[in-house]
């Protein structure tokens, strides 16, 4: 297990974003494949997430003046879509699958397991900071199931006991 | 040039019209939303569908250009009226329906178009309750636009304009499907020049304007055709008016101006046209204000005129050609003064005509041009302050707002040396220096032509007329108006237009040429005599001739 912890940037270092050396020739990078610069709006918002772990209003307005939008329009982007994090995430986000198949092979005992566990709903933070519970819909490896997507990586054919464990050690590191 | 048959009647149109456009000429309407003659066209709403004979599935209006053989059927189409029927029920599924406390009622499409097909069997299939934006019923999301999203109908139109007209990109769309809801960037203000257009552009009572936000119902207003008074551009407008009060500008279409738009300087000017500081004709002899009736002060002022050593004139662009026209041959070439127009510079503003070009001006003058063309005398505030130092004798100030350098202490002192007579409205300073103080009335009580900086000369027609005004007859004596009920609303007191006192004073003083009975007359001699109005009529001008077919457009854009 080497899940890496979200490392969020803090609302006051995100007013105000300019992009270094690195992020700009990830961006440069990004830019031939599109056929135009508003369609990199969403990789490039990725970018920023995976390095600031959210999308701030500053991060907005830096990703528009740079692909040259309106910051009002990349905004509507960022709000249409759900996997943009606006707010400062937890170290892990608990992104568990509510749908069908998982729901029958024990996903919702998971779900009720992690609410009674952490102490809170979907779409709240364990006051340490550590774990955000969100739900989702089918994550795509039904075969696996219950699934819960934790970051970037996907814990599957999970029973309380595991997760326990997992939430432990992820606890323990943090 | 596309020949088609729309419901019945046969219809030929310029090639790439759309079928909304094509039915408007032939008669039938359309219903739509989202369409808007002067932004992209979307085909969001689907409202428009219609039935083309021989294609299988329905079409929307507004994104099929005509072609030429097309047969379509609006009204007479079963299919298209049940497809619109289905649209009806998705828009009013979560709007609030509450026209009766809605400002939009009355210039709402959405409204319009329920009461249009009030016969159709319009029912829900929905049991769950209306989705709401609590919080965003009345939010102020600019200096002038208030929001209700639970009317929004997802138009798009407030955030085209935006981005396609005044070029701010302020407005998008935030969160998707049922949620979707009108925002700007981080929420900051709706802080854009042209920003009540979003208001107009709102189909329904999403976005008002909150200089005029349950002022009045809108089907109580006249709109009367005019010309904004706010820079040398030439917006066209409709001063929108109930009682004598002034409530609003809107815009009146004119493709080669300002489209359907107007700047917020200029469409809120609007409130000003209601101040009235100067009700009767006043005169000031051996330190005592008196009034005193028109008869009076107008012979007293030909007799100044008659005696007065030396006669200068400070005229202004904000006057109309006409005032401008008797202005130069009463007091320029029977009576030998010498005339000036100041012109100060102002703020830069800018406009988008319908073929998407701006238009700039840094003049903030409705009629500068008007006073070139004449040939009058245009100076600066230096050129104007040359022109009061000239030498003492009579001095007449058309209008004190016509430069800042009027109500400077300098010249408020130069003004006091001699003989002033003054025409003012508003409050100003140069009035209480005046001998003879004349009332006129705002844009709204006038008419005339302004020529814009382009060179389009424009008729701004006269709203109303003050309840005491006096008027010519058509031997030359003035008499009070007819009778009409008093009305406790509206400017009272007697103003007049400047045209009015000037072609009075022409009648005092013995030149029947210049003792006209209209406007209209002075430009009919105008276009006879002067190379700048040549070959223009009176009727025509400015396009009013359009309004009938407009007055339905502008309510709709
Ligand atoms: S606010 Fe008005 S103009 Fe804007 S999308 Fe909604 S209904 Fe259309
Ligand atoms: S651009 Fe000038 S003429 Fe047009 S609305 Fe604004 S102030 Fe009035
Ligand atoms: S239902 Fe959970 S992954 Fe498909
Ligand atoms: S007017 Fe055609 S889809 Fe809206």
């Amino acid at each position: 297990m080497n899940t890496r912890p979200i490392v969020a940037a803090s609302p006051e270092a995100l007013q105000i974003v300019t992009f270094d050396a690195a992020m700009e020739a990830r961006i440069a990078e990004l830019l031939p494949r599109y056929p135009t610069r508003r369609a990199a709006i969403l990789p490039v918002l990725w970018l920023c997430q995976e390095r600031f772990g959210w999308i701030s209003p500053g991060v907005v307005a830096a990703v528009a003046a740079r692909l040259g939008e309106a910051p009002a329009f990349v905004e509507g982007v960022v709000s249409f879509y759900t996997m943009y994090q606006t707010a400062p995430p937890a170290r892990y986000v608990l992104q568990v699958c509510t749908t069908l198949s998982c729901a029958w092979c024990g996903g919702r005992e998971l779900v009720a397991h992690l609410k009674e566990r952490l102490g809170i709903s979907f779409g709240e933070i364990t006051p340490d900071g550590t774990f955000q519970l969100v739900g989702v819909q089918c994550l795509g490896a039904c075969g696996q199931a219950p699934v819960i997507q934790i970051n970037d990586d996907y814990y599957e054919n999970l029973d309380i006991a595991k997760l326990d464990a997992i939430l432990d050690e992820l606890a323990g590191r943090s | 040039m596309p020949k088609l048959t729309i419901d019945g009647h046969e219809v030929e149109v310029a090639a790439g019209t759309n079928l909304i456009e094509a039915a408007r000429a032939a008669g039938v309407a359309i219903p739509y939303f989202c369409y808007h003659p002067y932004l992209t066209v979307v085909g969001q709403c689907r409202i428009c569908m219609v039935e083309i004979a021989g294609q299988p599935r329905l079409a929307l209006g507004c994104a099929t250009p005509a072609a030429d053989g097309m047969v379509v059927k609006v009204e007479s189409s079963e299919r298209a009226r049940e497809a619109r029927e289905a649209v009806m029920e998705f828009l009013l599924a979560n709007h609030p329906l509450d026209c009766p406390v809605c400002d939009q009622a009355g210039e709402c499409l959405l409204q319009d178009h329920s009461m249009r097909e009030q016969n159709s069997a319009f029912s829900t299939h929905m049991t769950e309750t209306r989705r709401t934006f609590p919080g965003y019923e009345r939010r102020l999301i600019g200096p002038h636009v208030v929001q209700n999203q639970n009317r929004c109908i997802h138009c798009s139109r407030c955030i085209r304009f935006t981005r396609e007209i005044s070029g701010t990109a302020a407005l998008t769309y935030k969160s998707r499907g049922n949620s979707t809801f009108i925002d700007t960037f981080d929420g900051t203000a709706f802080d854009d020049p042209m920003s009540a257009c979003a208001a107009d552009v709102c189909p329904v009572g999403a976005l008002t304007v909150r200089e005029f936000r349950f002022r009045k119902r809108s089907w109580k207003l006249l709109s009367t055709p005019s010309v904004c008074p706010g820079c040398s551009i030439g917006c066209n407008i409709f001063i929108d008016h109930h009682e004598r009060v002034v409530y609003r500008f809107t815009p009146r279409e004119n493709p080669a101006i300002n489209a359907t738009w107007l700047c917020d300087h200029g469409r809120f000017l609007a409130e000003s046209l209601n101040e009235q500081a100067y009700l009767e004709p006043q005169h000031r002899t051996g330190g005592q204000t008196v009034r005193v009736g028109w008869g009076e002060a107008l012979a007293g002022i030909a007799a100044e005129l008659r005696d007065a050593a030396a006669l200068r004139v400070v005229a202004s662009a904000n006057l109309s050609n006409e005032e401008l026209f008797l202005a130069r041959e009463l007091f320029g070439r029977h009576l030998k003064g010498e005339i000036a127009v100041p012109v100060a510079p102002g703020e830069p503003r800018k406009m988008r005509n319908g073929k998407g070009d701006w238009l700039q001006a840094t003049d903030p003058h409705p009629n500068s041009a008007g006073a070139r063309r004449l040939g009058i005398n245009v100076v600066d505030g230096e050129g104007l302050s040359r022109f009061l130092y000239g030498g003492a004798g009579l001095t007449l100030i058309l209008d004190p707002g016509a430069h800042p350098f009027l109500a400077s202490p300098e010249a408020l002192q130069l003004l006091r040396v001699g003989t002033t007579v003054v025409w003012a409205r508003r409050e100003h300073a140069a009035a209480h220096a005046a001998t003879w103080l004349l009332p006129t009335p705002s844009l709204a009580g006038n008419e005339g032509t302004f020529t814009s900086s382009a060179g389009a000369v424009q008729r701004f027609v006269q709203a109303f007329t003050a309840p005491g005004t006096v008027h010519r007859t058509a031997t030359g004596a003035m008499s009070p108006s007819c009778p009409t009920i008093a009305s406790p609303w509206g400017p009272p007191g007697e103003a007049r237009p400047l045209w009015l006192t000037l072609t009075a004073l022409a009648h005092e003083l013995g030149v029947p040429a210049l003792d006209f009975a209209s406007p209209a007359d002075v430009f009919a001699v105008m276009a006879r005599n002067d190379k700048a109005f040549a070959g223009l009529a009176w009727e025509t001008l400015g396009g009013l001739q359009q309004h009938e077919s407009f007055r339905e457009r502008q309510h709709v854009g």
